[in-house]
């Protein structure tokens, strides 16, 4: 075998050595490709310490250490890597929902501390801390959710002329899309002020396990059929899916648990108290939020709780201050029926310091609690405020909700920008559609949309009904008639044009431009500014006695007046919304259930 | 012609089985390790020989030192955790991991992959290939003492790495597979710079058949060596070069076409003679055929499009139930996932089918009896095994 | 009234002085209103009282002080705009038990008359130490307006939901 030409060809690899070598001289320091995935970098400013890199690391290199205190939406955790466990795959680049965490294509590192090869990347300064080359995510993120599924709501047409809720509620497809987008970060559980538990309720959606987000759900929050309708969801304000993209739609989440089980399953899994009777008596002022939530807790751990309220229905602002299209009022019933159930006894029609005064509950109960909320509407107080056809907001709304007689004039005028003013607005602008099929309400807001104080939705839904939604627009005057039969009732408003309303540092400084001048034609002015606790409540005694904090009842960390008989929490010391006034029933009833722990104990 | 070879009819005897007796009581036999050493072409693995005189009766293989119990470690990670670690499996050819496991979820996920991601994973198939013959060629040279065909080669294969960092971001374990795609297009002039590695490899090529293939001493120590009864191929899951060079024209590509390859134009060379000579000529030739592949994906490919498909959120992944067996060609013959789902968040199992398996135990074993010692790493080296890929 | 008797000064100290016992006038009006108003809202008339008194160390402070001139000049320099967010507010009469709008209208409507008298004094003297004066004092009510709007615009305008 093999011939002659088998035995010659091999020398002609000789040709090689006049050839240039082709190895590197200096390989150390040779610069390597630009998505090289080198060593890490992170932004930490970016950076919210999801944690999101930690939990997708497959050789567990991430730990999430504290480099600063926690803030609103930011953990203070920042992500420390280890390279003796890394493996360089980048997924925590990929998975970083705010893109802070990127990697440089730096690759040579020298020390003799092996330690140092442990480090927090953008904490710790690297020589490659600001090298731009390197693995960065091409576009946007790709391994979780972006957008939030659309939420079905009624068309503008169909929904101006009744209070028929206008939010439909997530199918079970659209919600397990949207709870699957949710990395569990948990910064919206620091958020929440009842700290409710929402990467664990969300997961329960995604298992289809409704009872067991129920069971979530009333761990924290007895209200969460209402929260899951009107909540001002602070959650979805730290959410970090919302960096790149939309925010997890947490209130719609909650809803959606809660409109998979019925009533009765309902009560089956919150149950009844499983405690014996401690025969302590609590009676609690106002059966709003803060007042019911209390009452839910005092009665889960046995004692005797009645809440007195002034209206004709329990629900305090939850009923006759929100309407009926954004809460109907059999949503609210039935939170309500749970905490009825745990024995609570509501008291309807009883206005404390009229029918009952506040030192006959003194003396019949071991502890009064006090949730009477913010039911008095604040006057702009302008020339013309006092006369016939100016309304206050509250009053207005409580009056429509009871059922009585409201006058629905063709022309309305709003002055605010709150969420009280869009929703007078709209519920006027549904009775004029209901009377003359037409819509005629102009808002009037002293502050610009950028610095407007109703929620976005609530100024988009207003325009889609024909609302007339005017910024920064001072009152001046409320125009009458100055002579005929009409003499002395409302004509219009009078505002002017507010230039700025606040100054360099935020403060309220407004700046009027006079010759901009409009009068708003209206037979009705509704005020939707400010509201007021109504503390009559409390007696001359009373008020001089208890310690204030700028005109509200001053109270400890747990809502202990400075008279030991007395808590008070929710809006009328506290605000603004409905779930700070959970929150606060939860605080007012652990602080009650101390001190009658402790009654109990000097009893023996 | 000549041979210095002795006369092997005289020992050790042949027993009434048809096998050689052994008795090591008799001091004719010695016993010899190969191994664990790590040249990376036969890798860490180790053959207990029995040698008599110079010839090699037994050969038991010793497989373990690379165990990581990859598979079982698949089994407590989530399903985008397991792709870092998949490429881990195979080193000097780690994408066909990444390929089949992401399409294997692909499949049971029901997603998927944009078109020109399905391009970019050929090429980077085809690259890998590119490499891995690189090796195997160089490293036959090398068990037979022609070290300067494994020098060059290896520099060729330094220069595709460098195409491997700059399109995936890594040089050996690339991580860039990811199921829904891939994770990036290509960079700006790729295109130019891989015809310059090409060109580059040709040249080289050429002086390697020269240096290599046609040189009567590498012809000498090879044809007829190691010699594979295709009869045999089935019973020892032989496939991919080594069954194409005892006539079998056995390749994935062409018989179950996946990715692109059905709009590639190509053949599938085969050789006849199963030895030691057919198997690294069919890998030349494969090669070639390979550099052709490359110039042809680079060609055809959309040059727009998107190259990934958002998947569901990573962290809470869950697959429903399933099962799929996804294989493809690697350059040593069907590689392959097996691939179940339980619905739950992690894979209830992964297997994973490496040609090596076959091919560098079971065979190996059954053919070193009968030659010498001289042959034994040439005889491993033209199996062309991994060994990670036995012990994952 | 003030104005009238201001008119007839004719140095700074004097203007000074005079305006001072109007302070103390004012700080004892606040002062006798703090028993009278509702506990719960008597920060407000405190802090009324609070800043009157302020004021008067202020104007001692600079009546004391050498470089007097700089200080009124440099004050001037920097003049608080009137943005006239309270025009519209009606002066209440202070009843027997006025509420929290009530006393801030009220102080609103007494800064605002106290801005009109010293600027309308500034405008009527010549360039020199009486102009500046009035100057200064204009500028210093407009700055207690200023917190007076911010302190009314947060318990009337938003003190609700």
């Amino acid at each position: 075998m093999g011939s002659l030409r088998d035995v010659l060809s091999p020398f002609t690899a000789w040709k090689h050595v006049i050839e240039t070598p082709v190895t590197l001289k200096n390989p150390i320091g040779r610069e390597a490709a630009d998505r090289y995935r080198g060593f890490h970098q992170n932004d930490t400013e970016k950076c919210i310490g999801c944690g999101s890199c930690e939990t997708i690391c497959q050789n567990a290199a991430i730990d999430m250490v504290p480099v600063d205190d926690p803030k609103e939406g930011d953990s203070g955790l920042r992500p420390q890597i280890d390279y003796g466990r890394c493996c360089w795959c980048a997924l925590c680049v990929d998975v970083c929902m705010t893109g802070s965490l990127t990697m440089s294509n730096e690759y040579t590192w020298v020390d003799t501390d092996p330690d140092a090869f442990r480090f927090i990347p953008g904490v710790d300064e690297k020589p490659w801390d600001a090298i731009a080359k390197g693995y960065q995510r091409p576009g946007e993120r790709m391994l979780s959710g972006l957008t939030r599924p659309e939420m079905m709501e009624m068309e503008p047409e169909a929904r101006i002329d009744n209070f028929d809720e206008i939010v439909a509620g997530y199918s079970r497809e659209q919600a397990v899309l949207e709870a699957d987008r949710c990395v569990e970060c948990g910064l919206c559980v620091a958020t929440c002020p009842v700290h409710m538990d929402i990467p664990d309720y969300i997961a329960a959606i995604r298992e289809g396990d409704y009872d067991l987000g129920t069971q979530i759900l009333y761990e924290t929050n007895p209200f969460s059929e209402v929260c899951g309708r009107v909540c001002t969801h602070k959650c979805e304000t730290v959410c970090a899916a919302q960096y790149e993209g939309e925010p997890i739609a947490i209130r719609w989440l909650k809803r959606h648990i809660i409109d998979n089980v019925s009533e009765e399953r309902r009560l089956e899994i919150v149950g009844t108290p499983q405690v014996l009777p401690t025969g302590r008596k609590v009676a609690i002022v106002g059966a709003g939020p803060a007042g019911l939530t209390t009452a839910y807790d005092l009665a889960r751990q046995g004692h005797a709780v009645t809440v007195y309220e002034a209206q004709d229905h329990a629900g305090g602002m939850m009923r006759y201050g929100i309407p009926e299209y954004r809460l109907p009022y059999d949503a609210l019933d039935r939170d309500i029926a749970v905490i009825r159930a745990q024995g609570v006894e509501i008291k309807t029609g009883v206005r404390i310091g009229s029918d009952i005064t506040l030192a006959q509950l003194k003396a019949d109960n071991d502890a009064v609690v006090l949730g009477i909320g913010l039911h008095m509407g604040r006057s702009t107080r302008v020339p013309g405020s006092d006369a016939p056809g100016v309304e206050a907001a509250i009053d207005l709304l409580r009056r429509i909700t009871a059922g009585e007689e409201v006058p629905v004039p063709k022309k309305v005028a709003v002055i605010g920008g709150g969420n009280v003013a869009m929703d007078i607005a709209r519920s006027m602008a549904r009775l004029q559609k209901q009377k003359y099929g037409a819509v005629g309400v102009t808002v009037t807001a002293l502050e610009d949309f950028a610095h407007f104080l109703a929620d976005k939705e609530e100024v988009t839904e207003s325009i889609e009904e024909g609302i007339e939604i005017l910024d920064a627009r001072g009152p001046q005057e409320m125009v009458t008639f100055k002579s005929g039969k009409r003499k002395g009732e409302v004509k219009g408003l009078r505002t002017w044009k507010v230039i700025s309303i606040f100054d360099d540092q935020g403060r309220f400084a407004p700046q009027y431009d006079e010759a901009d001048e409009i009068v708003h034609e209206a037979e009705m002015v509704v005020e939707a500014i400010g509201q007021m606790a109504d503390v009559s409540l409390l007696g001359d005694e009373l008020t001089e006695a208890l310690q204030w904090n700028r005109g509200r009842i001053a109270v400890d960390a747990d809502g202990h007046t400075s008279e030991p008989w007395l808590w008070a929490g929710g809006d009328s010391v506290h605000g603004p919304d409905v779930i700070h006034a959970v929150a606060d029933g939860h605080k007012l009833a652990a602080s009650v259930s101390a001190m009658l722990a402790a009654k109990a104990e000097v009893a023996k | 012609m000549f041979s210095f070879q002795p006369d092997r009819s005289q020992y050790p005897d042949i027993g009434p089985d048809g096998k050689f007796e052994i008795d090591l009581e008799t001091g004719k036999f010695l016993k010899l390790w190969q191994g664990p050493n790590h040249p990376g072409i036969t890798g860490n693995m180790s053959v207990e020989l029995t040698v008599n005189g110079d010839e090699v009766v037994e050969g038991k293989t010793h497989v373990g030192y690379l165990h990581r119990g990859f598979e079982k470690l698949m089994e407590r990670r989530t399903f985008i955790q397991v792709f870092p670690i998949v490429c881990r499996v195979c080193v000097p050819e780690p994408d066909f991991n990444e390929y089949c496991y992401a399409a294997a979820v692909e499949e049971l996920a029901g997603i998927e992959t944009p078109e020109k991601a399905k391009w970019i994973r050929a090429l980077i198939l085809e690259m890998g290939r590119f490499n891995s013959y690189m090796m195997s060629i160089g490293g036959i040279g090398g068990a037979l003492g022609n070290g300067i065909v494994g020098q060059w080669l290896t520099y060729v294969r330094d220069l595709m790495l460098d195409r491997f960092e700059e399109l995936t971001g890594a040089r050996i374990y690339h991580m860039f597979i990811l199921p829904g795609g891939v994770r990036a297009g290509l960079p700006e002039g790729f295109e130019g710079r891989m015809e310059e590695v090409l060109a580059t490899a040709e040249r080289y090529l050429d002086d390697t058949e020269k240096l290599l293939f046609t040189n009567a001493v590498f012809k000498k120590r090879t044809k007829g060596v190691g010699y594979i009864d295709p009869a045999l191929f089935e019973s020892y899951g032989v496939t991919g070069p080594n069954a194409r060079a005892g006539g079998v024209a056995k390749d994935v590509r062409k018989d179950s076409p996946y990715l692109v390859y059905d709009q590639l134009d190509f053949d599938v060379p085969v050789e006849h003679d199963s030895d030691i000579w057919a198997r690294a000529t069919v890998r030349y030739r494969d090669l070639r055929v390979t550099i052709d592949l490359l110039r042809q994906i680079l060609a055809k490919m959309p040059k727009t499009g998107e190259v990934m498909t958002s998947l569901p959120n990573v962290l809470h992944w869950k697959i429903p139930r399933g099962e799929t067996y996804i294989k493809g060609e690697s350059s040593r013959g069907e590689y392959g996932y097996y691939l179940v789902t339980d619905g739950s968040g992690y894979p209830r199992r992964v297997n994973v089918r490496g040609p090596s398996y076959t091919h560098a135990m079971a065979l190996l074993e059954h053919l070193i009896p009968g030659t010498n010692i001289a042959d034994v790493a040439a005889l491993m080296v033209s199996l062309h095994t991994y060994p990670p890929e036995i012990e994952r | 009234m003030k104005a009238e008797a201001l008119s007839k000064m004719t140095n700074v100290e004097e203007v000074l002085e005079t305006v001072a016992e109007f302070d103390r006038e004012a700080h004892s009006f606040y002062t006798d209103l703090i028993p009278k108003v509702s506990k719960d809202i008597r920060y407000i008339v405190e802090e009324l009282a609070r800043a009157e008194l302020e004021h008067i160390i202020k104007l001692r402070g600079l009546l004391a002080s050498p470089n007097m001139r700089a200080h009124l000049k440099d004050a001037i320099l920097r003049p608080v705009a009137d943005r006239r967010f309270s025009d519209a507010i009606q002066a209440p009469e202070l009843g027997d038990a006025p509420d929290d709008q009530e006393v801030l209208q009220y102080a609103l409507a007494r800064e605002q008359t106290a801005i009109e008298q010293y600027s309308e004094l500034a405008a009527n003297t010549p360039p020199g130490p009486m102009h500046e004066v009035f100057s200064y004092l204009a500028n210093e009510e407009s700055k207690h307006k200023s917190d007076l709007e911010a302190l009314y615009y947060q318990i009337v305008h938003s003190g609700g939901v």
